[in-house]
Parts: structure tokens; sequence; C-alpha cells
């Protein structure tokens, strides 16, 4: 809320510095987030008298004025404007002024006259809405003043919290400045000359529905004269940030800022009369059917929830909300019915919702109202009306719901204050506390508990005789009213310098597993082995989802990691079609990050992400579920003069599943190839399993998939993995196996195979062939070429032979090497290269 | 042969043999005269013993003590020639292998550790100093559990606080905070709890260089008999020194949440200005870096936790912000961006 300190002086006295008072108010609770020089645009802009008004010698439209500034010879000035005259006081911008709007004024020639600057108008200032004539000053105003002295302000922005809507208004936050400075808060005092009409003769008001109605109170003014408000009322609504309309919506925007009540103002002729000749208004909720034209000229069907204020032909305004345009105060208005009441706030915020239609006024009728309000807000309204463009009151209000309500008593434990809050400030300095802001404070009567929950589940709670005392809370504070709420009010009314920190001392929790143990190992792993973390938005593209088409499924089968193939989780009101669903895995991501780079000209990229995938369950319940996935494209690890550059391929994205697989003590990986394509290449993709394990697929991105993201690089590996224990698992303690005394024997065995048999499938015979003494069958070579057959290739093994207890002899070794090759041979057609 | 001629061809040989060893080239060179004058066979001192059989039994001693010397004097002479040539021989190597120095060592590849990542351990690490455990919840949440049961009901003028984003699961929407972990934690243990929870969330929110609508929080959370706003203070002070230093400046101001009470907003001193006043911080001298509270008695009975008998507080911090403060980040959109130019700054 913007609060120009020059009107809020009329509540409270101020001799803070501005800077001060912002500090104060931000330390109680009302942060101030901006402290802005009201007039700081008006450079060079000076009060002036007319001394002569005379026409142009060659332009009807214009005049030549002469204009004392109350320094040097009169200036010249060239005027377009017809409302002014010798003897005036207006502001002068000099040359060299610069106007709101970073306007620039110089010295002109205006149809052969020179021009030694400008008279401005109220808009140019953007001290009034007037954009017509001059402004004319006070005949008063000392000459020369800069304008920024005269009329200049500070207008301290302040964030009022939702709790606080008693503070949202000039008042309000007076009373907050006394509390917080010992001054007194001023509250406006109220004349009302009523010399129209009984009320009773001439408005009627009947509430249909009083569970959204609290309170309607009405007053009517007749024989007003609409027009500008005072210079000054529209001074204090521009600082305040609210557009001057007129003197009558003026008085209902005034007294909102003023007092934080909303009210509106009726054209009385446009409300339909009863028999009786009265004006006729009934709040009730909206028919089937019914529009109403608002303020906005904006035509709208009203649903049935909707409250209306409405006379026998049909709505005219959405209560609290926003009027009609057919009974909008205008020029013609000549008698105004005020309303001022109290609706209820889920009514008021649904409603402004659903037109959406918030405004200051149903933003302050959401946070609730002070029944008294609503008498007071329309007697000041009608005051101010009075006064602002005559007319005379009718005498009384029409009020539906007289009784207001007395002060509560929210009871409190003055000890159970100072062990929540960690001080020792005891009853006596509690109450003078409280005492700052209104609260007075009584001993609890015998036998009441004291309440500490309130709401859907509220809890009362019994209390020794003596234990606690009654706060005694002003009908305004509508937040406060649980003991916990009297304790913040004491803390912040203290200082929050009150409270002395300490570490705990109390009873330390048991230990848990930390959740992020296996991830944090793994991330740490693959920035070892020359992988970059990235993070990226889990919100992608409904298009991007669809597109890559990774089979989420492919990554299943570790226990307790599972995915759901299930329907996307779409977000119903995205910010932006870029981020429309929830993703399901990580591979469009990363390639996302890799189009970034690449538009950075970067060509080498390896990156990872530990994220999540998300989908609907069949139940219809949300799915999350955590994989690491990573990419690799370009030069792989660093180049240099010194270290020849090498591309990246498949088998250095399966070296970073085998570390993935090391790092967390899992089973080796085994490949498998993943012949159902897209997205990846047909012949370049494996699934990767170590069962229970880990489970995923790596592979070379297939060519359409490249191009579909508008990616440069020709070869790009991906890699998605489900891990066991990668949700919320632990790292298990490395189990040793005893270092073998006995020297183990190798073996090289080079096999001629036909080119389609996978390197796999010769390895698990060799792994099956093998014996007890078998302890490592490793791929050390591929050769193609001569001596072999085309359609043949050569896969050189490495084989290791040992056993613990004791030393195998060449004899036994040579003859397990023998069945290795006997049974390569039977199921595979495999020969020993020579 | 006499002893006087055999002692002097002894002599005679010593002195020619010592100079050729002295000026020998290379070890090749000095197995040569080794041979020539040591060699079993054939060798130079060889062939003169063959002549102390033909002396008389007395004079035998004495030439043995001759020959004995000049095979020590041989020998000694051989050794150290041996040794200086070796040494030669190795500095010559050396010289010969010298490199340039100054050229750069061959680059080992090291990725990095995204800063949201990084700040979360780092986070973590400090509150686990005070047995703050870490415990994680799902990041798609329901009306309920990220509103209601935070004290925030149906159209509650404070769910303005959160522009929120939902999605075609009945009653779902993406958490906003990460404080329905509180309840979830609640649920999960008893008292004494010291719980953190990080995690992503999402709000309706235009993105610019403050504002995220994709962002990380940390949540924190204590419950006891007796845990109090002092504690609170004295926990995020801790934490205030270890992440900016240990003389930054401390505040409490009163805050707003529905879920706690009383809440407060904890500011350290301007990280930019050091509390002068600066763009940086609105000219105040403070930087606000999370929100704060003793936990509303309503969410502790949501959380089965009875509010006579147990107090608790919780904070909530914003990552970025964190990570934004400590590593002079101007721009929160650069954390999703994941241009490497940047992410590679944190090898």
């Amino acid at each position: 809320m913007r609060v120009p300190l020059g009107w809020l002086r009329d509540y409270v006295d101020l001799d803070l510095s501005p800077d001060a008072l912002a500090e104060r108010l931000t330390l109680l609770g009302f942060e101030v987030k901006g402290l802005e020089r009201w007039g700081s645009e008006w450079r060079n802009v000076v009060v002036g008298e007319l001394l002569t008004v005379e026409k142009h010698p060659r332009a009807d439209r214009l005049s030549l004025t002469t204009v004392d500034v109350g320094a040097g010879e009169p200036l010249q000035i060239v005027c377009g404007a017809t409302n002014i005259a010798p003897g005036q006081r207006v502001p002068v911008a000099l040359p060299g002024a610069l106007l709101p709007g970073n306007r620039a004024i110089e010295r002109t020639e205006k149809m052969g006259v020179v021009s030694n600057g400008m008279l401005c108008s109220g808009d140019e200032l953007r001290l009034s809405v007037d954009g017509e004539g001059i402004l004319i000053l006070p005949l008063g105003t000392p000459l020369g003043t800069a304008l920024a002295d005269l009329y200049g302000d500070w207008v301290l922005d302040v964030d009022v919290k939702p709790n606080r809507g008693d503070a949202l208004c000039l008042v309000g936050l007076a009373r907050e400045v006394a509390a917080a400075t010992g001054k007194v808060a001023r509250f406006p005092e109220i004349l009302l000359r009523e010399d129209g009409p009984p009320i009773g003769e001439v408005l009627a008001v009947g509430v249909e529905d009083p569970e959204l109605c609290h309170r309607f109170v009405g007053r009517r003014v007749n024989g007003v004269r609409v027009g500008p408000s005072p210079g000054q009322v529209q001074r204090r609504l521009l600082a305040a940030g609210t557009r001057p309309v007129s003197n009558v919506v003026d008085a209902t925007n005034y007294a909102m800022l003023e007092l934080g009540k909303p009210t509106h103002a009726f054209d009385a002729g446009a409300v339909a009369r009863d028999a009786r000749g009265r004006a006729a208004l009934v709040v009730r909720t909206a028919r089937p059917g019914e529009r109403l034209e608002t303020l906005d000229h904006v035509e709208r069907v009203l649903s049935p929830e909707t409250l209306v204020i409405a006379d026998e032909n049909g709505p005219l305004a959405i209560a609290g909300v926003m009027g009609g345009a057919a009974s909008e105060v205008g020029e013609s208005t000549a008698d105004v019915i005020i309303e001022s009441a109290v609706f209820d706030p889920v009514s008021v915020r649904r409603t402004a919702f659903r037109y959406a239609l918030r405004s200051e006024a149903s933003l302050r009728f959401e946070k609730g109202q002070e029944s008294r309000l609503a008498r007071i807000g329309a007697d000041r309204v009608a005051e101010l009306i009075a006064a602002w463009a005559g007319g005379r009151i009718a005498s009384g209000r029409i009020d539906t719901a007289p009784d207001e309500p007395v002060p509560a008593r929210v009871g409190y434990r003055p000890a159970r204050v100072d062990r929540l809050l960690g001080t020792s400030l005891g009853p006596k300095a509690q109450a003078a506390l409280l005492a700052r802001v209104g609260i007075a404070t009584e001993p609890a009567p015998d036998g009441s508990g004291v309440v500490i929950a309130a709401g859907a589940t509220p809890r009362s709670v019994a209390v020794a005789p003596g234990e606690a005392r009654g706060a005694v809370v002003p009908t305004w504070r509508r937040d406060l009213l649980i003991e916990a709420d009297i304790a913040e009010e004491v803390v912040r009314l203290a200082g929050y310098e009150a409270v002395v920190g300490k570490t705990p001392d109390t009873a330390m929790p048991h230990v848990r597993p930390n959740p992020l143990e296996l991830r944090d190992a793994l991330r740490r792993a693959l920035v070892g082995a020359g992988l970059t973390e990235v993070v990226t938005p889990a919100l992608v593209p409904a298009s991007a989802a669809a597109a890559l088409g990774w089979p989420v499924l492919a990554a299943g089968g570790v226990p307790g990691e599972a995915a759901v193939d299930g329907p996307l989780v779409t977000v119903t009101n995205p910010l932006s079609e870029r981020h429309a669903v929830l993703r399901r895995g990580l591979v469009g991501s990363l390639l996302d990050v890799l189009a970034l780079n690449e538009r950075h000209g970067r060509g080498d990229v390896a990156i990872f992400e530990v994220g999540k995938g998300y989908a609907q369950a069949p139940d219809g319940a949300p799915a999350e579920w955590w994989r690491l996935a990573f990419l690799v494209t370009g030069s792989a690890g660093a180049t240099a003069w010194n270290l020849p550059a090498r591309q990246y391929d498949l088998d250095d994205a399966k070296g970073i599943v085998e570390l993935v697989a090391r790092v967390l003590a899992l089973p080796d990986p085994a490949y498998a190839p993943h012949l159902d394509g897209a997205p990846l290449h047909p012949g370049r993709a494996a699934r990767a399993v170590a069962p229970g394990a880990l489970a995923g697929l790596v592979g070379e991105l297939h060519p359409s998939v490249l191009a579909a993201w508008d990616l440069r690089a020709e070869r790009v590996l991906v890699a998605e993995l489900a891990i066991s224990g990668l949700s919320a698992g632990q790292l298990v303690p490395v189990r040793v196996a005893p270092v073998g005394r006995f020297q183990p024997l190798e073996r090289d065995l080079a096999l001629v195979v036909p080119e389609p048999l996978a390197a796999a499938y010769l390895a698990a015979t060799l792994r099956g062939a093998g014996g007890d003494t078998l302890r490592q069958v490793a791929l050390f070579d591929i050769y193609r070429g001569a001596p072999l057959a085309a359609g043949e290739k050569s896969l050189a093994w490495r084989v290791v032979f040992a056993a613990d207890e004791r030393a195998l002899t060449d004899e036994e070794v040579d003859a397990d090497v023998a069945r290795l090759v006997s049974a390569v041979a039977s199921a595979h057609g495999a020969r020993l290269r020579t | 042969m006499d002893l006087a001629t055999l002692t002097s061809q002894l002599r005679a040989l010593g002195e020619e043999a010592l100079p050729k060893i002295a000026a020998a080239p290379d070890l090749a060179a000095l197995a040569e005269l080794d041979v020539a004058y040591l060699g079993r066979k054939g060798g130079a001192l060889s062939g003169l013993m063959r002549g102390i059989g033909q002396l008389p039994a007395d004079d035998r001693p004495r030439v043995g003590v001759a020959v004995n010397e000049v095979r020590e004097a041989v020998e000694g002479a051989l050794a150290s020639a041996r040794q200086r040539t070796a040494q030669a021989a190795l500095a010559a190597r050396l010289a010969a292998e010298a490199v340039d120095v100054t050229t750069p060592g061959r680059p080992i590849a090291r990725g990095s550790l995204h800063p949201i990542s990084e700040t979360i351990s780092r986070i973590a690490e400090i509150f686990g100093q005070f047995g703050f455990v870490t415990y994680e919840g799902p990041e798609v949440e329901s009306d309920a559990t990220n509103f209601q049961m935070l004290n925030i009901p149906p159209d509650h003028p404070a769910r303005d606080l959160w522009d929120t984003m939902y999605v075609d699961i009945d009653g779902g929407l993406l958490r906003t905070h990460t404080s329905p972990g509180q309840i979830r934690v609640m649920h999960a243990e008893r008292p004494p709890i010291r719980a953190l929870l990080p995690g992503r969330c999402f709000r309706y929110e235009a993105v610019d260089a403050s504002h995220a609508s994709e962002f990380f929080q940390v949540e924190g959370l204590m419950v006891d008999e007796g845990t109090n706003l002092a504690d609170l203070r004295g926990l995020l002070d801790e934490f205030a020194h270890a992440m900016f230093g240990a003389g930054r400046a401390t505040r409490f101001r009163p805050g707003y949440y529905p879920f706690t009470e009383p809440s407060v907003a904890f500011d350290v001193g301007c990280l930019v200005c050091g509390g002068m006043g600066c763009p940086a911080c609105g000219r105040t001298g403070w930087m606000t870096i999370l929100g704060a509270g003793m936990v509303h008695p309503v969410v502790l009975q949501h959380g089965g936790i009875d509010p006579e008998r147990y107090q608790g507080f919780a904070f909530g911090m914003g990552v970025e912000r964190i990570a934004m403060l400590r590593h002079g980040i101007g721009d929160v959109r650069i954390f999703l961006d994941n241009d490497l130019r940047l992410l590679e700054q944190f090898r």
C-alpha cells in the first residue's frame, strides 16, 4: 500500500525521518518495500504569478503571457490554455525542467514568439487529472517556490500482510506508527450536517441473504454537484496511486484509503423506487440468466453464487467487487446513495476471482471487515461528499444490523508466552507492550480455559487459577484469536532483539538414513569422471514429452525404483506451452541443454542429471521416481596440445554406466542389443542390466531425434538408468574377498566367430564352461581383416584361472582351455585363431 | 727371473696401467683394460705371477705382497674410473632428456556439481551438525497437504502468497513450497524432531531475474518440549555465520505465514555493501534469506502432535537465493538454463 506521509500526518504526529520511520515499520511487521520522493520528477518547476495575458499576435488559440517567478525579469511564455488570467498563481516549468514522463522543457519559439518555458496543467505534473487548463494554485502560494517543496511528499510502499486487513489503510498504519513511536493515533472526526429528508423516506434496503451480507448501512445525499475534487484531495489520491475521478467517487476512494472501508456510490436516479417513492435496494444472489454491465463496460452474465445489489429491475452492482455502469455517478447525477456494507469475505474473494475483477475494494473485503466500519464508512463518505460536492445529507441511516460487537477476550498464560518466545518478559512487561496497540489486559475469570488452537480444529486447555490473563482485543484486530497470537503481538512490540539466540540444548533425534546419500555419491563420482551436473525444469512442452518417446519402462525392473507408464501429469493452468506437463524422462531435458550450449558455439558436452520422472498411476494417483541420465557428445574428456582429441562413442557411455555400478558397489551391468530403435540408433543401443540393481538404456541417439532438436552434433550418446537405492537408499559397505596366496595363471584366446555373434554371448559361454577355477574372462582385442574371411571377426580374450588353496598346474589349465575352446566351437562355431 | 726383476716389472705394469685407466673414455674401454691387466687368462698381471714359481721360497711372500698392491691399485683405479664414466653418462642422458618444463600439464577432465545441489549439500551439512536429519516429500501434492493442513483453508486471503499450478489429477497441484513435508515428518516421527526437507517447488509466477516458476527450497523443522524462538534465532545465527562468514550481522523481524505463529523474516547484513545501504539491499543494509516461525498449534495438531505439550519452529529458505548471495549470481534464470560456461566455473 502506498502511504503519502503528508496524508498520514493527519492521523499521527511524525517526528522521525522517512528512513527511520520505514525501518520502525519494517521491524514492526509492516515491511517498507520502497521509499519514494513524490514530486522528485518536477525539476525546475516553480510557482509564478501571471502579470499579463494577451492574445498571441499570430495565433488565435494561443496566449502570450508574462510571468513573475520571484526572481529576475518577468518571463515571456506562450500558453494554449484558456483558463488563465492576470493575478493567478500557476506552476511554471522553466527551461531545463523535466516533467513526469521525461518530458524536457526548453526555451522555444512558438509562431515567431519566444517562449521561456511552459505553464503546466495538473495532468502534466501528475498532480490532478485535469489536462485541459493550467493548474491554478491558491493565491497565497509563495512566488518562486519550487513545486517539489510545495507539493512534494515522501511515499512509503508498505507491505501489509493478509492477516492485517485492519492496517490496509492510513488510520490503521497510524495506529502502528503510534505503537512504534509512543504517539497517539487520531481517528478522523466526523461532523455531519444532516439537513436532508429523513432517510426512511428516500431509501429502503432489504438483505435477502444475511449470511453473505452481514451488515448494510445506507445513506443518501441529495442535490450534489458532481465535479473535480479539491486539489489537495486529488494530490493525495494520486500520491497514493489512485486516479481521481470526481468529487463523489473520490470521496469513496478517499475513505477507503483512510479507513480501509470500501463503499459504493449509486446514482439514486438510476435506482427504481418502491410504492412509497423510496429508492429501493435489495442485496441478493443473482438469478439465473441475469446480466450486468460493470463499470469497466463489460457485459457480464452473472452466476447464481454472485451476490448483487439490485433494484426491482435487476442487478445494479456486484457486491464488494464492482459497480454497474447504469447506476454510475456521473456529471448529471443529482442524488447519491452510499452503500457501506460488510460482505462475506469468502464470497467476495470467489466472486472477484470468478470475474477476474480483483480490486482494492475486493482485497479489503476478502480480509474481513470490522462491522463497526460499515457505520463509520457511510458517515465519512456522506460528510466528504457534502463537503466536496455540496448537497444535503438525509438524516439518519438505513442499518440492517446496528448491533456492534464488543472487544473479544483472548486468554493467555504469560509464562507460556515467555516459554514460546524464549524470553523472560513476565506479565507486567507483556501487558505494557500489549497496551501500546490498545490491548487491555485483565485477570482471566477463574475456570475459563485458554484457547490454543482455533479454526477447524479448536482446542482449549484448562489452566490453574491465576495462571492466565485475558487480553481485551480491539474490535479491528480480527487476527488475534489464540494464545500464540498474543505471544506474537508481545514479541513484535518488544522487538525481536528481545529474543536472545541460543543453540538448542534439548534432546537430539534418532539417527536416520540420509535419502540423498546415494545420489550424492553418484554425483561426485560422475563429476570426477568429467561430467557436469545439470538441473533442468521438470515441466516440459507436451510435444517434447511425446516426441522423444523414451521408453520409461526400459529402466524398470529395479525393486523400489519402478516407473509408471501411465498418462502424463498435465498442468491445467500452465504459464506457457513450454512448461505444460511433468516429464516422464530426463533425456529430452538434456537435449535442451545441449541445444542451448550448441547455440553458444559449444560442441563438446558431457552432462548428467539426477532427477525425477512423473506420471499418473492406474488409480489416478501421481507417481514420481528417480533416474540418472547422462549425455556425452564431441571430444571425450579434455583436449590439449599434449592430449589428442578423441570423440565420445558408445564405449565411453557404457564405461560411465559401469563406473556408476562400481561406485555404488552394484554387480557389473551386462548389455543386450536394444533393437526397438527410436529414439536410439537401432544398431548402437543397448539395454544395460545388473539384475535387481540397475537397468536402463544406453546408446547413440537416432539421427531423426537430433534433427527434431535441431542439433548440430553428429553423434550424441545418452543413457537413462534406474538404480537401486536412488530414491532413498544407502551405500552398502564393501565386503572384502581374501586375496589368493597362489599365483593365478593367464591364457589368451583369440576366437574367430561370425560377425553377427555378440561378444556378450561368447563371454557367457566361456564363463559357463570355465569350471570352478575360472576367475576372469576379459575381452582385450577385436580384429577383422586378412587372413580372416569376410563376415568373420576375431575376439581375443584373456582368461584367468586360480584356486584358493593350491597352485594350479599348466597341465590342468591347458585342459580347462581346451574345454572352453570346444564349448564355444559347438555353441557358436568359433575356432581358435592360430 | 729374480726378485728384483719381477718387482720392477710389477711396478712398471702399475705405472703403465693407471694412466691408461684414467684416460679411458667409456665403460667399454675400461672393460678392455680390466681384461688386459687383470684377466685370469692372458692378463698382464697373471702373466707376471707365473714367474713367482721360479723364485726362491723365501722371496715368494714378499712378491705376493707386491702383486696384491699392484692388483688393488689397478682395481681401485678401474672402480673409480667406472663410477666417473657412469656419472658422466648419466649426466649426458639427463641433459639429452631435458624438456620445456614451462608447458602446461596434461589436463584431467573434471565436471562440476550444479550450484543448486552443491548449495543443498552445504545447507544440509551445516544443519546436520545440529542433528538435523534429511527427509524428502513428493512434488505433486494436494490442496489438503499443500495448504489446508498448513492452516490455510480454502479461499483464505493468504493464498495470494502462493500462486499455484494445478494438475489434471483430482485435487492435485504442484507443491508451492516444501512445507507439506512438515506434516509428513510429524506423522513419521515422534519428538524430538529435527528435520530438513530439500526439494523442487513450483509457482505460477512469471519468470524474471528474481522470480522462477520452478525453484528449490530447504525446509527445516524442529519440535520438542520447550523448543522456542530463542533456539530458532541461535540456530539461524549459526547457519548465517557458517554460510556467509562469522562476522555477518543478522536480525529477526516480524513476518507472516499462516503456518507459523509468531512468524519471522531472517535478514543478514547486506553481502554487497556490508550494511551501509546500496541498491542490492534496497538501501536498507539488510537482505532477507529465509522465513521462519514457531509452528502454528493447528499445524502441530494436523501432524498428530499435542500443541500443549510440544513447541516447534520451522523455517524455509530458497536455495537459489542462498546460492545467488554466496556466489555473486545476479539472475535466478541461470540455474535452470545450464549454460556450461557458467556451470563449469564451479569446478
